[in-house]
């Protein structure tokens, strides 16, 4: 944890043409009952989640994927991480991975991915043990 | 609906049950109830049912159709087999629908019938080359921008004898501009078309999408209608869907609820636009889902068919019994299926389908078993067709119209069903769809159910076999389907190869055409003209469907009201 009373504040961001948000909206709310400070947000492009990233000053990026994308949107945001020197920050994935994808987006920066029927307590859990 | 002498039998049997039943668990309690929550009993007598008028369950065929909307069920005519099938470019939807008619897939009347999901991207109305698309195209569905796309799935097929289902979310009017301009360029005129659109600008209160903003969304439909319902006798022009209620978390109170009041908030303002509901609402279908509580869901579905029938006679004068008939496709639960032991959903969608077809549903898509997964493979898309093909086949059901009838607990059910419905459209009708709406109150409504849902889950209180209940370390490790990165690529080029080689200046004309004369819909609504007609236009000076829609978006407002 940290060493300050700071929340730890999450960003979860799914792009604005998928409706799919029964899974990121169920993350948020346990989340924020674990005391996280959550913004959600659609986004439009790589650059939009960087730039809400940015601006409001997070530990955590949660990318959520249902129908895919996110090999090519995890590869543009790490770039664009790692061109900003967001060292600090934690990207997790979640949604519709297929297990043979997680090795190539944890290869690119990807910290951890969380599929289908994920457990709420097992991401707070990650988070807060990796947040520093 | 019973004899004095079957009700004090009842009563003399009950008392009896009562007995045995202190004798055996003495003051143990048996508590359950529905999924969507409504408590129920370990048995059901005919004093359960003795409230209902036997007018309100009747013979199938007969208002209030709650037994079916046709004398014979599947005795002649098995359902459609409308399984969701698009994905990737055109060439590749098409090869899948081929692999499926092969496989045994069939529509009504000896039509093909091929139901095809656009992608996150033509379903918002873009084109692949817009920023937004960037890693979804092809997903979800197949991606269409031109009339050469069309052509790439349609080019040897007979469109008056076929039917599609044109899902193509919110880019509905520009979709089927392009179809029209597409078939009449082949020879088909516009009224042998047969098929449908879904018309699913109203999606917004319950899913996570940016749309037309509220007011001009039912302008826009009541527009497509207005067209539809004048030039294209055979095309169904609106698709009225619970299953994404479901999906988001709905149970069957709310899909039945929420359906029906969409229903109503579109009829009412097609009349606005000067049509009579009976002009337009035989060409409305829906589509439900199929979950996991198996007689709560059988009940959903032939409480909604009476729902139907009775709001459109009783609140808007309906006359033609085809205004009452609700015919619907069922999309087996998607929520339902689970990411670990895979395997276990070929059974989970084989109950969904069986229960389908005792709803006694129109058309059925099964789902796939790898969907918490991916898009389906050839394989497992064979093997959701044949889930059909058993029970039409091996099971004997379809021999008997609505075989579950008369059941005490579905009778009561389904009664009381519709009440707790009715409870939550006199909300609706009190608060006004578009308040609804626009504060996100279903969408809160949903989210409490989904959180629930889950809950449950996590705490076990609900066993979900494979996942919280029989876990097994060993994975099963199913073939994923993977989509070729490079297709985005080609619909990318072949977008713009088809804007440098047409009549730049002719597609301009067009496109400012079509906003001036949206301007004018949207401004004096419903006195300022038709739009459709200018959409055509459109279509016709080569607009693609991205271009068509970004001028309906600039004019109608689009974003998200809640």
């Amino acid at each position: 944890m940290a060493t300050t009373d700071r929340k730890i504040r999450v960003l979860l961001t799914k792009s604005r043409i998928d409706g799919h948000d029964r899974g990121v909206r169920y993350v948020a709310t346990r989340l924020r009952e674990a005391g996280m400070e959550v913004i959600f947000t659609r986004y439009r492009d790589p650059d939009d989640i960087i730039n809400s990233a940015l601006q409001e000053d997070v530990d955590v990026i949660g990318l959520s994927f249902s129908v895919g994308g996110y090999l090519i949107i995890s590869s543009d945001v790490m770039k664009l991480v790692r061109k900003n020197g967001m060292d600090k920050i934690l990207v997790i994935v979640g949604g519709i991975i297929p297990e043979d994808d997680i090795p190539e987006l944890l290869e690119m920066g990807v910290s951890r991915t969380f599929g289908p029927g994920s457990y709420g307590d097992d991401i707070v859990e990650y988070i807060t043990a990796h947040v520093n | 609906m019973f004899s004095e002498d079957t009700k004090d039998q009842d009563k003399d049997l009950l008392k009896r049950w009562e007995e045995k039943y202190s004798k055996f668990y003495k003051e143990k309690k048996f508590e359950a109830a529905t999924a969507s929550g409504i408590p129920v009993k370990p048995v059901y007598t005919p004093s359960d049912i003795e409230h209902i008028d036997y007018d309100e369950i009747g013979v199938p065929g007969e208002y209030p159709y709650t037994r079916g909307i046709y004398p014979l069920q599947y005795q002649f005519q098995p359902w459609v087999n409308q399984m969701s099938l698009g994905y990737g470019l055109p060439e590749q939807t098409r090869e899948r629908m081929e692999m499926l008619k092969d496989a045994g897939m069939k529509g009504y009347f000896g039509a093909q019938s091929y139901n095809l999901p656009h992608d996150l991207v033509s379903k918002t109305g873009l084109d692949p080359d817009s920023p937004e698309a960037r890693g979804l195209v092809g997903r979800g569905g197949v991606n269409i921008s031109t009339i050469e796309d069309l052509d790439r799935i349609f080019h040897d097929l007979p469109l008056d004898k076929t039917q599609i289902v044109q899902n193509i979310g919110s880019a509905t009017m520009a979709g089927l501009a392009l179809y029209i301009v597409y078939a009449e360029r082949r020879g088909f005129p516009r009224e042998t078309l047969g098929g449908n659109s879904m018309n699913w600008l109203y999606k917004a209160p319950f899913v996570d999408y940016a749309m037309f903003l509220p007011k001009s969304a039912f302008k826009l439909m009541a527009e497509f209608i207005k067209f539809c319902s004048k030039n294209m006798p055979r095309w169904n022009t609106t698709n009225i869907a619970g299953y994404f209620i479901e999906e988001a978390g709905g149970n069957a109170i709310q899909e039945a609820a929420f359906t029906m009041a969409t229903s109503i908030a579109i009829t009412e303002e097609c009349i606005k636009a000067g049509l009579h509901p009976d002009e337009f609402l035989p060409r409305f279908s829906f589509q439900f889902a199929q979950g996991n509580d198996f007689l709560e869901e059988i009940a959903k579905i032939r409480a909604i068919r009476k729902m139907w029938a009775k709001i459109n006679k009783e609140r808007f004068g309906c006359e033609k019994p085809k205004s009452m008939q609700l015919r619907m496709h069922i999309h087996t639960s998607g929520c339902s299926l689970m990411a670990q032991q895979p395997l276990v959903n070929i059974i989970r969608a084989a109950f969904h389908t069986l229960g389908a077809v005792l709803s006694g549903t129109n058309a059925l898509h099964t789902s796939a078993y790898d969907e918490a997964l991916g898009l389906p493979t050839e394989e497992s898309a064979t093997l959701a067709l044949r889930t059909q093909h058993l029970v039409l086949h091996e099971t004997h059901i379809p021999n008997v119209s609505d075989p579950l009838a008369g059941s005490y607990y579905l009778e009561w059910l389904t009664d009381k069903i519709e009440k707790e419905a009715n409870k939550l459209i006199e909300k609706i009708d009190g608060m006004g769809y578009i308040k609804a709406w626009e504060t996100g109150w279903f969408k809160a409504e949903l989210a409490n159910s989904a959180y629930k849902w889950r809950e449950s889950m996590d705490k076990g209180d609900r066993v979900v076999v494979g996942v919280n209940k029989y876990v097994s370390e060993e994975e099963q490790k199913v073939p994923v389907f993977k989509l070729d990165p490079k297709i985005e690529q080609t619909a990318v080029e072949r977008v713009k190869e088809f804007r440098a080689k047409r009549d730049n200046a002719k597609t301009k004309s067009a496109l400012d055409g079509l906003r001036e004369v949206a301007k004018k819909v949207n401004k004096d609504w419903p006195d300022g003209g038709d739009l459709m007609p200018a959409i055509i236009e459109a279509a016709k000076a080569d607009a693609t469907l991205g271009e068509m829609q970004g001028v309906l978006k600039e004019v109608f407002g689009w974003g998200y009201a809640c």
